[in-house]
Parts: C-alpha cells; sequence; structure tokens
C-alpha cells in the first residue's frame, strides 16, 4: 500500500530538482543558524549560494558523531529551545548520549515518514497495530506510534518487554501488524507456542522489524513461524529515528525516502562516493528537517545503493540492507553498545583489571552479554561476598550507564588472552545467517 | 484560536512585568457561568445518552433494566435516574465490548496492566485524543507551564494512560518534551542538568525520591525546575512542602483515571493550590454515598462519580471511582469558574496504590491460586524504603515444599516472584513462609499490613 503516491513515486526528474533546492535551503539554514556548521562549511571555503544541484552535495563537509559529542547536547540545534517540542536521544561512544531534537513541523514530518514505512510494510488505517519498540527516549517506540497514528490504524502502545502480555494482547485486541526489533518477534513466537499459541492462527498479518541488523534466513524463520509478511526497515536518530527508509513487498532493498534524505556511499578510508551497486559506508543528508538538520552523516552502516527502479512502482532509490559496521558498535537487542563504553565503566571500579571480554550469545533467539572482567588477585583470594558484592556492582553500573542487562562474569588474573596489536574485545557467536 | 492567542500575549507581556500571570488555556470554556455551563452540559448529557442507549448493548440493557428512557433527561439532576457503571462491568466487557463506535475509527488503545485478572481496555477515536490532549492542556497551564518550558515526563509510557496523556498535553501546549519514561533516577538527574528541564512530571513519591537524590548529589543549584506535575496516587500537603522544598518547584496535583479518560479530568491551578479544577463542560461529576449510593451535596466528603459528556469511543454512565473526596462550586482567585473537588482522601474498595500502580490483592490471589505448592494464605506487607512505597508478598507454602530441597523452594520461589511481578506490573519482594504462619480470621481475612506513615 503506497501511503503518498505523489511523493514515492515522483518521477526521478522532478525529485532531483526538489532534492536540489531542498539541498540548497538545508545548507543555508545549517549556515545561519548552527556555528559548528558555519566553521565547517567556511573551513571548506563553501557558501550556501554555492549548492546549484543535488550533485554538489559531493563538495560538502562531513559531520559525525564526535561533533555530536562535542556539541553536547544542544549545540548543533537550528532553532530557539521555544521551537523545539521533542528531545530524543540514544546512547554514544563515551559518556555522552546523541541528543536530537524536533519541531513540531519535523513531527509531522517524522509521522509521514513512518505512515510510509507502516504503507510500504502493508498496513493500512484499518489495521490493529501492536508497537512492541521501547517508548522513551529512543526514537523507536514514539517514531512508529506517530506513524500509526497518522495513519488512522488502532494503535496499541504496548512498548517492549512482558512478552507474556504481548501475547495475550495479540489474541486479545487482534493485532494485525507488529512493530518490533526482528530478535523479539523471534522471541515472541517461540514464547508463544510454550504458552500453546500458534501466531499463524492469530490474525496477525504483517511485521515492520528493524533497530539491528537481521539476516535473510531470520526473515524466513519470522515469516514461516508467524506468518507475516515481515518487512525490514532503517533509521538512526542522527538523522530522524525510524523512518528513514524502508523495504516494500518486493523485498529487495529498502526504498530510501531521498525527498526528505539524500543517501550516499562512500569509500570509509578514502571519502570518495561510490558508484551504485558498490559497497561502502552510507552516508545521509536531511533535506527538510528543522531543529537538527543534518550534512553528510558518516553512519557507520555498510550497505549500497540500488538505482534500478523497483517493480512496487516507487521511484525512491533503494539502499541494500546493512552488512555490518565500519566501527566495533554492536546492537543487542536492538540498543546501541560500543565496547569502549563498558570500558569506561570498568576503569571506575575498584578492583577490576583493564583485561574484559565481552561475550555475545544468542539465547532462545535473543541476544544476551556476557561480561568478563579479569579482578585482581587480592579480590579473588578474599571472601565470596566480597566477589558477589562487586560482580553486582558492576552488572548494576553497566545498567547504569547503557541501559541493558548483561552477565558478569569475574575471572582470575591473567584468564583473558593478552594480544601484541589491537586487544580483541569482543567474541561474537551469534549466528551469521 | 485569537481567545488562546490573546492569552498567551497577555501572558507574556505579564510575565515580562515581573508578575507571576497564569495562563488559562480555554478560558471560554474553564471560565463560564454556571448557568452557561449548565445548559451546555444538560445538551451533552442528552446526547450522550441517547448515543451511549442507541450503540452500547450493555448499557441499553442496565437502562432497560432501570427503567428509564433517553428521553426521560430533562434535567441534569436526571443523571441520578440513570444506572451506575462500575469496574466490573468493563472486566465483563473485556475487550471490546462498550466501545461506541466501530473498530475501524479507534486509533488508540489503552489498558490496565496484569496478565491475571481479567484486565480492561478503553479506546479513543481522534476526536477522544484531541480532546483528552486538550484536557490535559488546561491542567498544564494551570499548573504554570507554556511553550518556554521543557518537561522531563517520568511517567511509564505504555498501555498505561498515564504518561501518553500528560506526553501530548504538554506538546500541545509547545513545551520541549523529553519522554525519559520512568525509573533509572541516575539517568533523570542527567537529564536535568543536562537538558535544563524546567518541569517534572511524575508520581508524587517519586517526585520526593528524585528530590533527595539531587540534594545528595549536591546538584541542586544547578537544576533549573520551576513547575512539578505529580498524580496517580494520593499525596498530603506534608509531602508537597517537602517536593518543593527539595526540588525548588511549585507542585500541583492533577487527576483522572483511565476508565474515564486518563490524566485531564481535573487539576490545580498554580494560583491558589485549594482544591483541582474539574473540566466539567466534559466531565459531569457527582458526589454520592458509598453505601447507600444516595447523591450528596457540595461540601458532603463521598464517592465520586462521573459520567462522560464527549467521548465518542468509550462513553460512560456514572462511574463508580471508588476515589473520595468532596466538591466545591465557588469560583476560584484563578478566574476559574469550574467546581473543584478536594485531593482525594482516599478509596472506598480495597485497592492499593503501590508507585503509582493501582495494586488489587485479588489480583495476587489469582496468580497464587494457579501455582502448585502454594497454599491460598497471603499477606501483603506495605512498607517505605526511603520515601518510595515498598510490597512484599508473604505466601505460605505446602509443608512438603518446605521440608523438599533448597534448590525446589529457590525455583518455586522465583516462579512465584516472577508471575506477580508480571501480573502487578510492579517489581517487589516475595517471603515464602512456613504454613500457618499467616493469622486466620473468622470473617474477611485481612490480607494487608499497610506499614506506610498516614500523615494528613
Amino acid at each position: 500500500m503506497i501511503w503518498n503516491p505523489e511523493a514515492e513515486c515522483m518521477p526521478r526528474e522532478e525529485l532531483e530538482k526538489l532534492q536540489g533546492e531542498r539541498l540548497r535551503e538545508t545548507v543555508r539554514h545549517c549556515y545561519e543558524n548552527v556555528p559548528a556548521y558555519r566553521k565547517k562549511l567556511d573551513d571548506a571555503g563553501i557558501k550556501p549560494e554555492d549548492i546549484r544541484s543535488v550533485e554538489d552535495v559531493k563538495h560538502l563537509p562531513f559531520t559525525t558523531r564526535d561533533d555530536l559529542r562535542d556539541n553536547y547536547p544542544f549545540g548543533m540545534f537550528a532553532v530557539p529551545m521555544e521551537d523545539v517540542v521533542r528531545v530524543h536521544s540514544s546512547s554514544g561512544t563515551t559518556g555522552k548520549p546523541k541528543v536530537v531534537g524536533y519541531t513540531r513541523k519535523d513531527i509531522d514530518t517524522w509521522a509521514e515518514l513512518m505512515a510510509r514505512t507502516i504503507g510500504c510494510g502493508g498496513a493500512g488505517k484499518n489495521d490493529i497495530i501492536q508497537n512492541a519498540y521501547g517508548y522513551g527516549l529512543f526514537t523507536g517506540g514514539l517514531g512508529i506510534h506517530y506513524g500509526a497514528e497518522k495513519i488512522g490504524a488502532t494503535v496499541i502502545p504496548i512498548s517492549g518487554g512482558n512478552t507474556k502480555r504481548q501475547i495475550m494482547v495479540m489474541q486479545d485486541f487482534g493485532s494485525t501488524m507488529l512493530a518490533c526489533t526482528p530478535s523479539y518477534a523471534l522471541y515472541i513466537a517461540d514464547t508463544a507456542l510454550e504458552m500453546g499459541v500458534d501466531v499463524r492462527d492469530l490474525p496477525l498479518k504483517y511485521g515492520i522489524f528493524g533497530a539491528e541488523p537481521w539476516t535473510d534466513g531470520l526473515r524466513k524463520e519470522i515469516e514461516a513461524k508467524m506468518a507475516v509478511r515481515a518487512t525490514d526497515i532503517y533509521g538512526l536518530t542522527e538523522v530522524i529515528g525510524p523512518g528513514v527508509a524502508s523495504e516494500c513487498e518486493v523485498q529487495d532493498g529498502l526504498h530510501v525516502f531521498d525527498d526528505h534524505f539524500l543517501p550516499e556511499i562512500i569509500n570509509p578510508d578514502t571519502l570518495e562516493v561510490l558508484p551504485p551497486n558498490m559497497p561502502g559506508e552510507l552516508v545521509f543528508t536531511s533535506l527538510t528537517k528543522e531543529a537538527f538538520p543534518i550534512i553528510r552523516y558518516r553512519t557507520r552502516d555498510l550497505s549500497m545503493l540500488k538505482t534500478d527502479p523497483c517493480p512496487c512502482g516507487r521511484t525512491h532509490f533503494r539502499m541494500g540492507r546493512i552488512t555490518g559496521r565500519t566501527d566495533d558498535m554492536l546492537i543487542i537487542r536492538g540498543v546501541n553498545v560500543f565496547p569502549s563504553q563498558i570500558e569506561t565503566v570498568l576503569l571506575e571500579i575498584e578492583g577490576t583489571e583493564p583485561h574484559y571480554l565481552i561475550v555475545v550469545n544468542r539465547v532462545d533467539s535473543l541476544d544476551c552479554l556476557e561480561v568478563w572482567v579479569e579482578v585482581s588477585e587480592r579480590f579473588f583470594s578474599d571472601e565470596i561476598k566480597g566477589l558477589e558484592t562487586l560482580e553486582k556492582k558492576i552488572q548494576h553500573e553497566i545498567q547504569n550507564v547503557l541501559g541493558i542487562t548483561v552477565t558478569v562474569k569475574l575471572v582470575e588474573p591473567k584468564t583473558i588472552e593478552r594480544s601484541e596489536g589491537k586487544a580483541k574485545r569482543v567474541v561474537d557467536n551469534r549466528p551469521k545467517d | 484560536m485569537w481567545i488562546v492567542a490573546a492569552n498567551v500575549l497577555v501572558g507574556s507581556l505579564l510575565e515580562g512585568m515581573g508578575s507571576a500571570c497564569e495562563m488559562i488555556w480555554d478560558r471560554e470554556h474553564e471560565c463560564m457561568s454556571r448557568r452557561n455551563l449548565e445548559r451546555l452540559q444538560l445538551e451533552r448529557l442528552k446526547e450522550t445518552v441517547r448515543r451511549i442507549y442507541d450503540r452500547v448493548p450493555f448499557y441499553r440493557q442496565k437502562m432497560d433494566e432501570a427503567g428509564v428512557r433517553p428521553s426521560e433527561i430533562h434535567s441534569l439532576s436526571d443523571v441520578r435516574k440513570l444506572p451506575f457503571t462500575v469496574k466490573d462491568d468493563m472486566r465483563a466487557n473485556y475487550p471490546f465490548n462498550l466501545f461506541a463506535v466501530p473498530m475501524k475509527e479507534i486509533i488508540r488503545i489503552h489498558s490496565s496492566s496484569g496478565t491475571t485478572g481479567t484486565p480492561t481496555a478503553v479506546g479513543y477515536t481522534r476526536n477522544d485524543l484531541d480532546l483528552w490532549a486538550e484536557l490535559c492542556a488546561r491542567f498544564i497551564s494551570a499548573a504554570g507551564v507554556t511553550s518556554d518550558d521543557v518537561a522531563q515526563v517520568a511517567f511509564g509510557y505504555g498501555l498505561f494512560t498515564g504518561g501518553f496523556g500528560l506526553h501530548y498535553g504538554l506538546e500541545k501546549v509547545g513545551a520541549a518534551v523529553i519522554p525519559a519514561s520512568a525509573g533509572n533516577t541516575q539517568r533523570h538527574l542527567t537529564l536535568m542538568q543536562d537538558f535544563g528541564a524546567t518541569t517534572l512530571v511524575g508520581t508524587p513519591s517519586y517526585a520526593l525520591h528524585l528530590g533527595e537524590a539531587v540534594n545528595e548529589s549536591g546538584i541542586r543549584d544547578k537544576i533549573k525546575l520551576r513547575w512539578g506535575l505529580f498524580g496517580a496516587e494520593p499525596w498530603t500537603s506534608q509531602m508537597r512542602a517537602e517536593i518543593e522544598q527539595k526540588l525548588g518547584v511549585s507542585a500541583t496535583d492533577n487527576y483522572g483515571l483511565s476508565e474515564v479518560i486518563g490524566p485531564g479530568v481535573s487539576g490545580e491551578c498554580e494560583e491558589s493550590k485549594d482544591g483541582l479544577h474539574v473540566s466539567e463542560d466534559h466531565f459531569l461529576v457527582e458526589i454520592v454515598d458509598p453505601e447507600t449510593l444516595e447523591p450528596l451535596d457540595y461540601g458532603e466528603q463521598g464517592e465520586l462519580v462521573i459520567t462522560t459528556l464527549t467521548k465518542e469511543a468509550c462513553p460512560v454512565l456514572r462511574y463508580r471511582t471508588r476515589d473520595i473526596t468532596r466538591l466545591n462550586p465557588e469560583p476560584c482567585q484563578c478566574g476559574r469558574t469550574n467546581a473543584r473537588m478536594e485531593k482525594v482522601q482516599g478509596r472506598t474498595d480495597d485497592m492499593l496504590i503501590v508507585r503509582g500502580v493501582n495494586v488489587f490483592p485479588s489480583q495476587v490471589e489469582s496468580v497464587l491460586l494457579e501455582i502448585e505448592g502454594t497454599e491460598p494464605h497471603y499477606m501483603l506487607v506495605l512498607y517505605k524504603e526511603g520515601v518510595m512505597d515498598a510490597l512484599e508478598v508473604w505466601v505460605e507454602v505446602s509443608e512438603r515444599i518446605f521440608s523438599d530441597e533448597m534448590k525446589e523452594l529457590r525455583e518455586l520461589e522465583e516462579s512465584i516472584l516472577n508471575r506477580l511481578e508480571n501480573a502487578l506490573g510492579l517489581s517487589i519482594k516475595l517471603k515464602l513462609v512456613e504454613p500457618r504462619t499467616i493469622a486466620r480470621s473468622e470473617g474477611k481475612a485481612k490480607r494487608v499490613m499497610d506499614l506506610r506513615e498516614k500523615t494528613t
């Protein structure tokens, strides 16, 4: 179901002209209102008037997560706080989370893009959408919520967790679309079977899954176990949240809503722009955002761009499904986790040595994180109570800082392998397909 | 629309002049003469009763049994001819049998917590959502909040109506909303400092907890809080004074319940803090004697009963809230003319409120009855951990289990704990006790030991 045929099926020539106009306006907006961007543009010797068409994007400087960190919390906002009606944030590399803001118009734009996403996923105003993405500072829950509301579907804002209740609600309210991470979808299906409920017998028909990378193998499993059409959706907080791109019924690449976000693929080392079908790092430039516009944001996600027309009729270019990261970020049950964050926590706790290992397993289709930490000789020979307290403390601190629950395993000194070069800090046991 | 714009202008002018002027969100309806208000209420009451009768079989049956037709509502006091609605009616009609519109017009569902005992569900049309946001905008403005504010919402977002009601109301007012959700005190402190929050929204006990954390961390002079909007549990004026002192805010109470709409039924004005202004143009309120169900006069304390006047999806007739309060019809010095209800003093039933979450002893009972190895003897012990409510559930286990291996006992403990926490939507402590530990009683079993201090 195409939510906005006029925009989603716009002829490329018209679309590219629109992109050019919006790019120029965005660069002007950034130049005039965000000191960090004015400096970047001045350093690059570019003025807003120099942007004459969408091709000129390649002359613009890049933005990275360091820029956000350096301008924490509101330094990159392009409008006064009185015009901001929403703030969201997601975890950053060290200490400071990434913070973004939205004007009323940005919220409307976001809802429009999510309406398109839900339409791509197959649902419309007569559907009942169970939104099991987390509601709160993360963009997932509220993002899907406003889009579903815009379409006029029945929204069940159940948020994540309490799986037994998810299944009860799915039965009692007759949900026809499920929105959550793909691993949680599978977990729901498996838990339902344990409860004697076969999701295939329920009215559920569609699923929009994202916030973590997932393979075609996992898609087939979800579709088989739940009898739904499982659609991959993509987004990131720095750009808007969910609503940057979505698969359509063809399930061959995700349409980037490129009337609002200009995608590029670059070589992460040389920074040169790559042609279609070449894998590289995804970069986005926002074209319509007011409070938090962004210029050539380096996502660290690996993908490629397809420019051939899609049988669904949408003319937005498609990006390939994300194949990996250019950095060491992990995604655990939809939450971004950087090993360096865990390191920071550990370094502050007395009794630990700076040798740790992060082990990622998948248990019952859910990601589980185990943190192995070497403790000093003294600690290990002390009472069991001391060790237990330390274990709990580490677990508690990690929960506070990262918002995730991990199992902590304290090990004797010298247990974790030393290395000559860059220490191997992560063992990811999750299946690759 | 121009009325609102003029208010904003006047409001900001006066603020510029250093005067503490408060904005009335909808002057036309919040400052109506009693006569005009009653006329409007009657018109809407007739419409609502007609609509409910025509569209909701359950209410039609109730009205037929009571021998009353929609055409017999000629005056506001005729509301007394209508039958009451109670929580069990909602449970019995779960999930959607009380809806007055087809599913395709429902764009939101909210529901009570728990997986045992029958839950309830409420629905909203687009107009209902707009109304809800409007009603919340009223008390949010009455509390002092404007579009210049940065609001930190410490209510949970989800199937509860609390978080969402405040969120949409704040958004309507134009404040910058930080949807922080509940829990993780450290993060709340970080947000307060880093984002310069000027408004805090949540339960009063959590606010007090945050207040203590703020002072212990020595960041009291780094935060910019000015307004506190608290509800979902009863709180005393002593508690208000403590919160105001610890956080440096002006704290107001607001009231609502999901069976009626969620937050937005009433709220205090910052100017007087003497009763919660009820949005009477949308809710017809009565006070009745909880035993005899006879109507009581203004000023008399009794049970609050609410009839919705404009809700589309889930209109409700004479809903018995079980909340004890009284009504004051005198116009307030703030200029609003709608009646004020006193801060809720207590409940007429056995429902408890623990950290803002409704808990019925019967929920615990339902869970235990499902689990093998437990006896049907339990006790809910409520106490305070610092300023926060805490709940410990004592459960008697059968002789056999107690004499069995530690491992089995521990597994049983974990199983009961998980199921109780899921059912209640709350984290609790559990204590398994030997048979015959919990006192037996001749009559109605005493299931609750509430050790929390009653400061009035």
